[in-house]
């Protein structure tokens, strides 16, 4: 079983309340999202395992059950080209879940007209293969958001 | 086999929409579909994960090819479309 941990603090708004199409239709995968607080503050690894990707606004770990999960914190942030994000990890790394891995502040994405909604996915799933997906409420940094049998 | 060499016109790369909509399109083929980049093992089209891990960027080229029954030409035109959903206009 993968238990896939909020890697924000914030409130739980369903992939439906990311404010980007290819998130809100789970064309990239089934999952939830997280308004974040605003406030400076550092985005976990949501499981342990590789981090086979990691971009300033994007990364990508993978469980030893090859289990994929995608955090994107906030929305368009690509086109940002690393700006405001500071890098606490390197791509290849294991990591365990609960490590800070990205340095970010969602309220400077926001003043930027930029929506920081960070989405959480489950990379080559279906959504009948989640469970106990949480789709509100608020959620501490670490507390799980779904888990993946 | 039917192969094509595409180059990546979509300013994101394939990432985002235009990955998205690329393992979609090959998923729904029963082909075997695989794609590279240059001096790179090719890897399974059909898994976001396998695609985003390619780490395609703007401008760079890829190759796609498509294995088994059925209609590849139509199948390449159909995974091009999606590459370059958000290419820049010229």
């Amino acid at each position: 079983m993968t238990r896939v941990l909020s890697p924000v603090s914030g409130r739980v708004v369903g992939l439906a309340g990311v404010p980007d199409p290819v998130f809100a239709q789970a064309m990239v995968g089934p999952g939830t999202a997280v308004d974040p607080v605003r406030a400076p503050g550092e985005a976990i690894a949501p499981v342990n395992g590789t981090l086979v990707k990691l971009h300033p606004h994007a990364y990508v770990v993978v469980d030893e059950r090859g289990h994929g999960v995608l955090v994107h914190l906030g929305v368009d942030t690509v086109h940002l080209k690393g700006e405001g994000f500071e890098l606490l990890a390197a791509e290849g790394e294991e990591v365990t879940a609960g490590r800070p891995l990205v340095r970010w502040n969602p309220a400077r994405i926001e003043a930027g007209g930029r929506s920081p909604v960070t989405a959480v996915v489950a990379l080559d799933a279906t959504a009948e293969a989640l469970v106990d997906v949480r789709e509100s409420g608020e959620v501490e940094k670490g507390a799980e958001l779904f888990s993946w049998p | 086999m039917a192969q094509r060499h595409v180059r990546v016109l979509s300013k994101v790369g394939l990432h985002a929409r235009p990955a998205a909509l690329f393992v979609q399109t090959a998923t729904k083929a029963p082909m075997e579909v695989t794609v590279a980049k240059p001096g790179k093992d090719p890897v399974n089209a059909k898994s976001i994960l396998a695609v985003l891990g390619l780490d395609v960027r703007h401008g760079e080229e890829i190759t796609i090819t498509v294995e088994g029954e059925g209609d590849a030409e139509r199948l390449l035109d159909e995974l091009e479309a999606a590459v370059n959903v958000e290419a820049e206009s010229a």
